[in-house]
């Protein structure tokens, strides 16, 4: 008898299933709120005819849409969740951009202070949709500002952009303009200021990633010389 | 209880095109890995010379799944 004809699939906890055969765990499937309401599936097997197996007990018992994250690299397991009925919702680039010597912008780029970070962070998120910021900014956390800098404009904060693993491989991970500061040069002059600020260290390359969908930022980083090197998918099942 | 994978301490080596890793163990053993679910969903990036938590396939020795990024 093999594995799969002896496979057992249980319900561990609220968010887990595992998929037991010859008494060993060779399928777990996770289920993972995100602080905007969204439920997020990850499923891990062993052996390809196991991933189906645990969708079907999985899916049926979780309330829609469920979402997934896949690297589009990852072809084989891109087409499991096609398989199992999830479809595209979103491309995101991974993308690579070089650090160069700061231009003059015309626009004051600062290190912030905490209490009018915090309201300019409480109106970006009132601005976009909380479903395109990136995964570790959606709960209502403290806000560091020691990560950030920030564009002023007419005596108050009218962007800000978020650096982090400066240590290891940079990573913008967000860049936002306030709704009336828009098409003014504040998100150039704040992306200008930190790969600056990184070359000044004698760092060479940051990392950021774009939603395909948001052009104004592929337009923003692609004047900066940023090169794709990868793209993830979201995929929903409704 | 069901017995889970092999859990073993490693270093990433290289990063390959196709969503996958080479990483060597600490015993020297390489094995070609990919990421997690859960490391994909919260969008953790593997580099080289990071250190990892890989568990190995029972089915095959030489693959392995990324569990956890140790922070450096």
């Amino acid at each position: 008898m093999s594995a799969l004809d002896s496979l057992v699939l249980t319900r561990v906890s609220e968010r887990c299933w595992h998929a037991v055969g010859d008494d060993r765990v060779i399928g777990r499937g996770e289920v993972s709120p995100r602080p905007d309401g969204r439920s997020f599936l990850s499923i891990d097997v062993w052996r390809d005819d196991v991933f189906e197996r645990l969708a079907a007990t999985m899916l049926p018992e979780l309330p829609r849409p469920l979402y997934t994250v896949v690297d589009e690299a990852d072809a084989d397991l891109t087409s499991r969740w096609r398989d199992v009925g999830f479809s595209v919702r979103r491309r995101e680039w991974e993308c690579l951009v070089p650090t160069a010597a700061a231009r003059p912008s015309g626009i004051a780029v600062i290190a912030p202070e905490e209490e009018p970070l915090t309201e300019l962070d409480r109106v970006v998120r009132a601005e976009v949709d909380w479903q395109e910021m990136p995964a570790e900014l959606l709960g209502p956390g403290v806000v560091d500002p020691s990560l950030y800098s920030v564009a002023v404009r007419d005596g108050r904060y009218a962007g800000l952009i978020r650096v982090t693993h400066v240590n290891r491989l940079p990573r913008i991970g967000l860049i936002a303009v306030r709704a009336d500061s828009r098409r003014r040069g504040v998100g150039r002059a704040l992306l200008g200021h930190a790969l600056g600020s990184l070359h000044e260290r004698g760092i060479t390359v940051a990392s950021a990633e774009l939603n395909e969908s948001n052009t104004a930022a592929v337009a923003l980083f692609d004047g900066f010389g940023a090169r794709r090197v990868g793209s993830n998918l979201e995929l929903v099942l409704r | 209880m069901a017995k889970t994978g092999i859990e073993v301490e490693g270093t990433v080596v290289e990063c390959l095109r196709d969503a996958k890793f080479k990483v060597e163990l600490a015993n020297g053993h390489h094995v070609l890995a990919h990421i997690s679910g859960k490391i994909r969903r919260n969008y953790i990036r593997i580099l080289p010379f990071d250190r990892v938590l890989v568990e190995v396939n029972p089915y095959d020795l030489n693959r392995g799944r990324i569990l956890f990024r140790y922070r450096n």
